[in-house]
């Protein structure tokens, strides 16, 4: 069997809108195991990206329990979650969030530097992250030199930095237009080749058929799952890829 | 001769019809010596004196010349003081009023010309000379008012350009849309405009309140009707003006670092 | 690499950085005056009544020294008194009195001299020529030789009175002009000679015969100045003693208007400072609020956060600061030579006065100023929710 990476139990999220309690996320059960690829998918505000942010640690539930690799992320307090997102999750963001100071390779370096990780390891690990995606030339360069589709690799790149159990992505190809798209969707099928485990949040049809297994949302709940191409029980992560979560 | 150390001591002394004397009110605080008094007036410590009257208690008057000085101050009739002094026919100074619409400069050059041992000097030279540490002040604050100047227009400057900085975005949108940069430009100059003279106007209360705040300190510290700040017409106008002034500049600044950027540029694509 | 960041962040708006900066070196130059000012004249005082080595000046009674004609009588006697005190160290009687000189034009100029004996004396510092040796020699200050058309060496002849209808002298001697000196208690515009005492009490006939202005008093080194003080007082009923501490009092009531507006102006400094400070950081919060929350979604420590943002602040207050003490000084030079002009003062009194621990303080007051300046901003930051930020980012 392989290993379950997430396990999120009757997830509820509810919130004030203007006085008005809103059941953004109403009793959401999943499993993601090691190097599964799941796309959430559904209409505008049927709260799949509450439900990401959720299951990244990025916000906390009303109810329910969400544990990844065995620990409960909707329990721990504010300092815990912050270094659990910077050691055991990796985010991709839709709007790709550079910080426009840095080059390419210091955006990957900056989780890696807040891990404390020392700074020879670090620069290589970011060359070698930034080849991995394909922007081996352009370390150097700042994220307003680079195109949107070269500014998301570098974004990928980053979120790997610390090799996380999972890899989360709201709408990756949701500001890139159709070439980069399917490009980034292929860097993503390779990243889970190699092993990285999966989580996108999606409007992009052609994304989500590339994923491992389609969840459909509707009005905060679980609507429809299809599996689309299942794990083999073993896949052995390959020796290079960056991805790949650490033991 | 009115600065010749007098000293003051109350005394029951009985003698017929005494001269009067004023004092002014710092004395009559510190002496505890009201009008009616008797007191004994004397140039020595301990010496031979005359016994008089305070007939009255003056207040001083709104002279720059006095406001710091501390000393007592106590007026005698001329021959009485000339009398007591031993300094016979004897004058400091004479005051001297020329006819209407006579040039005081040139009475006081004939006077000059016309006798020796003294000098005449117009009352207008004589307030430049005695007026001289507020006139040292004057120079202190208008220079502290030039670096108040420079700093509020760094200060303006730098709002203004915030403020334009914030709105990057919004006005690349209305320059897609189609607004001129000679609109963004009025818009942007007029804000800064607007702002500045709401902001003078603001300054010009305050300022009023403490002149106010200022005089009524000032004029309880050194006992003196004396006004310390006024805010006249003039300044506020000029207050005003040179406000709008730095506000257009500021915003012409502000405003041409945005127009000449391409709108696609301001919206961050 | 968070401090690489927040540098970064300011030099992406150079413009703004630099107008920040500019505005809080100009906040720190008004502040380091103002605390010059504040303490400057007080210290420039001190230094004077230090410079002249008295601890204790000996007035007639009520008066303040030379602020009126008023002397004390038995001079001699009064000085033998005081010089029995067993903490009194040096005695220095002086009287101070008019001084007409005929100049070579055949005017008569006045001046202020000082009686003295030179070797007791601590109110002028020769420059030229020699110190005072015989009772018909002078030591005059520029200003003198200026206005008479004298130079070190000449004769010239003074009086004690002068009357201008008759133009006639009383008091009259022949003096030699041995040294030029600068007086320290005395406005340099003011004319100014110095004589043996014993000279300028004879030139006055009876008016002046063994009367003093002052006497100035120096202590034994560890003497309670105070109790010796109020000891002299109560000796002689003809004279109030007041020291060190008294004087400066007086000079602090004298020119509390320069204290009091070196204290609001500070204030305000300070106060414009902080102001720039916050909304400069603020407002740099606000761009990059959108980068915070997913500093803070990738996992950045809420304190390094803070740290970033706070450290914007303290660098520019730090820079600005350090321009502002440059400038400071320079526009501290500017404003005393405005004061300078201030009537009834030495010439060489000082209204600013740098003292490098007053001024350290003031500007690490600033920078103080700056890190509170960061505080709001920074715990806005640290504190914003981040996906909800995200969210209204992705909107925005």
């Amino acid at each position: 069997m392989r290993e379950i990476v997430l396990a999120a139990r009757d997830v509820r999220r509810d919130y004030p809108v203007a006085g008005e309690p809103v059941h953004a996320v109403r009793g959401i059960s999943l499993d993601v195991a090691a190097g599964d690829w799941v796309a959430i998918v559904g209409p505008s505000g049927c709260g799949k990206s509450t439900l990401l942010n959720l299951l990244g640690a990025i916000d906390r539930p009303t109810t329910g329990s969400i544990a990844i690799r065995g620990r409960d992320v909707a329990r721990m307090n504010d300092a815990d979650a912050t270094r659990f997102r910077l050691t055991g999750i990796g985010f991709v963001f839709q709007r790709f969030y550079l910080m426009p100071t840095l080059t390419a390779a210091e955006n990957v370096e900056l989780p890696m530097a807040e891990a404390k990780l020392p700074r020879a390891a670090r620069v290589a690990r970011a060359r070698e992250l930034l080849a991995y995606v394909g922007l081996g030339a352009r370390a150097d360069h700042r994220p307003y030199q680079l195109s949107g589709g070269e500014q998301q690799r570098v974004a990928i790149a980053r979120a790997l930095a610390n090799r996380p159990a999972l890899l989360l992505a709201d709408e990756p190809t949701g500001e890139l237009d159709a070439r980069t798209g399917t490009e980034m969707i292929a860097l993503f099928d390779r990243l889970n080749r190699d092993g990285t485990t999966i989580v996108t949040v999606t409007h992009d049809e052609e994304l989500a058929q590339a994923a491992r297994r389609v969840v459909h949302m509707r009005d905060g709940a679980i609507v429809d799952q299809v599996l689309r191409r299942p794990l083999a029980d073993a896949v052995p992560a390959p020796p290079h890829a960056p991805g790949t979560a650490q033991a | 001769m009115s600065l010749l150390p007098l000293l003051a001591f109350a005394a029951l002394l009985q003698q017929p019809a005494p001269r009067s004397i004023t004092i002014d009110e710092r004395l009559a605080d510190a002496a505890g010596l009201a009008v009616g008094d008797r007191v004994v007036l004397g140039t020595t410590p301990g010496g031979a004196g005359d016994t008089v009257r305070i007939a009255a208690i003056t207040r001083r008057s709104a002279d720059p010349s006095e406001v710091a000085r501390s000393e007592f101050r106590v007026r005698l009739h001329l021959d009485h003081l000339q009398t007591l002094s031993g300094s016979g026919d004897r004058v400091g100074r004479f005051a001297v009023q020329s006819r209407d619409g006579a040039e005081p400069s040139a009475v006081a050059a004939r006077i000059n010309a016309s006798a020796f041992g003294f000098r005449a000097y117009p009352a207008a030279e004589v307030a430049i000379e005695t007026s001289a540490t507020f006139r040292v002040v004057n120079r202190f604050h208008r220079a502290i008012g030039v670096i108040t100047i420079v700093a509020s227009a760094i200060f303006l400057l730098c709002i203004t350009l915030l403020k334009v900085d914030e709105r990057r975005r919004d006005v690349g949108a209305l320059r897609l849309i189609g607004m001129s940069r000679s609109s963004v430009l009025r818009a942007v100059v007029l804000e800064a405009s607007l702002v500045s003279l709401i902001g003078s106007l603001m300054g010009a209360g305050l300022g009023w309140f403490a002149s106010a705040v200022v005089n009524w300190y000032y004029q309880g510290v050194y006992t003196t009707p004396l006004r310390f700040a006024i805010v006249t017409p003039g300044i506020v106008l000029f207050a005003v003006l040179l406000s709008l002034a730095l506000g257009v500049l500021a915003g012409l600044f502000a405003a041409q670092r945005l127009v000449r950027r391409a709108p696609l540029e301001l919206i961050g694509r | 690499m968070m401090l690489r960041l927040a540098m970064a962040t300011l030099a992406r708006r150079r413009a703004r950085t630099a107008l920040t900066t500019a505005g809080v070196a100009v906040a720190a130059a008004m502040l380091l005056d103002m605390v010059m000012l504040g303490s400057g004249m007080r210290e420039s005082f001190r230094g004077f009544i230090e410079q002249q080595g008295f601890q204790i000046r000996l007035t007639p009674r009520g008066t303040m020294p030379f602020d009126s004609e008023a002397t004390v009588g038995g001079g001699a006697a009064l000085v033998r008194a005081v010089a029995t005190d067993p903490d009194v160290v040096t005695v220095a009687p002086l009287l101070g009195a008019k001084l007409f000189s005929r100049t070579p034009g055949d005017s008569v100029v006045s001046a202020f001299v000082l009686g003295l004996d030179p070797a007791v004396q601590g109110d002028y510092v020769l420059v030229e020529g020699r110190d005072l040796a015989a009772d018909d020699e002078l030591v005059v200050n520029a200003s003198y030789l200026a206005a008479t058309g004298r130079a070190v060496g000449d004769t010239v002849q003074v009086a004690a009175g002068y009357d201008a209808q008759m133009r006639r002298v009383t008091g009259a001697r022949t003096v030699r002009i041995v040294g030029r000196a600068r007086f320290v208690m005395l406005g340099g515009s003011e004319r100014a000679a110095a004589m043996r005492l014993a000279a300028v009490q004879a030139m006055g006939g009876r008016d002046r015969a063994d009367r003093l202005s002052v006497v100035l008093v120096a202590t034994r080194p560890g003497a309670d100045i105070e109790s010796v003080r109020r000891r002299l007082e109560a000796s002689d009923a003809r004279v109030s003693a007041l020291s060190t501490a008294a004087a400066l009092q007086l000079v602090d009531e004298r020119l509390g208007y320069f204290r009091q507006l070196a204290f609001i102006l500070a204030s305000v400094s300070l106060a414009v400072g902080f102001l720039l400070v916050t909304t400069l950081v603020t407002v740099s919060v606000n761009e990059r609020i959108g980068e915070i929350a997913v500093m803070r979604a990738i996992g950045v420590a809420r304190w390094r956060i803070v740290a970033q943002v706070m450290a914007e602040g303290v660098a520019l207050s730090l820079v600005g600061a350090t321009i502002g003490m440059g400038l400071g000084l320079v526009t501290a030079t500017w404003l005393n030579g405005i004061l300078a002009a201030f009537p009834g003062l030495p010439a060489a009194f000082d209204f600013f006065f740098f003292e490098p621990a007053a001024a350290f303080r003031s500007l690490g007051l600033l920078v103080l100023c700056g890190i509170a300046a960061g505080i709001w901003p920074a715990w806005r930051a640290a504190t914003l929710p981040i996906a909800r930020t995200l969210r209204e980012e992705a909107v925005a």
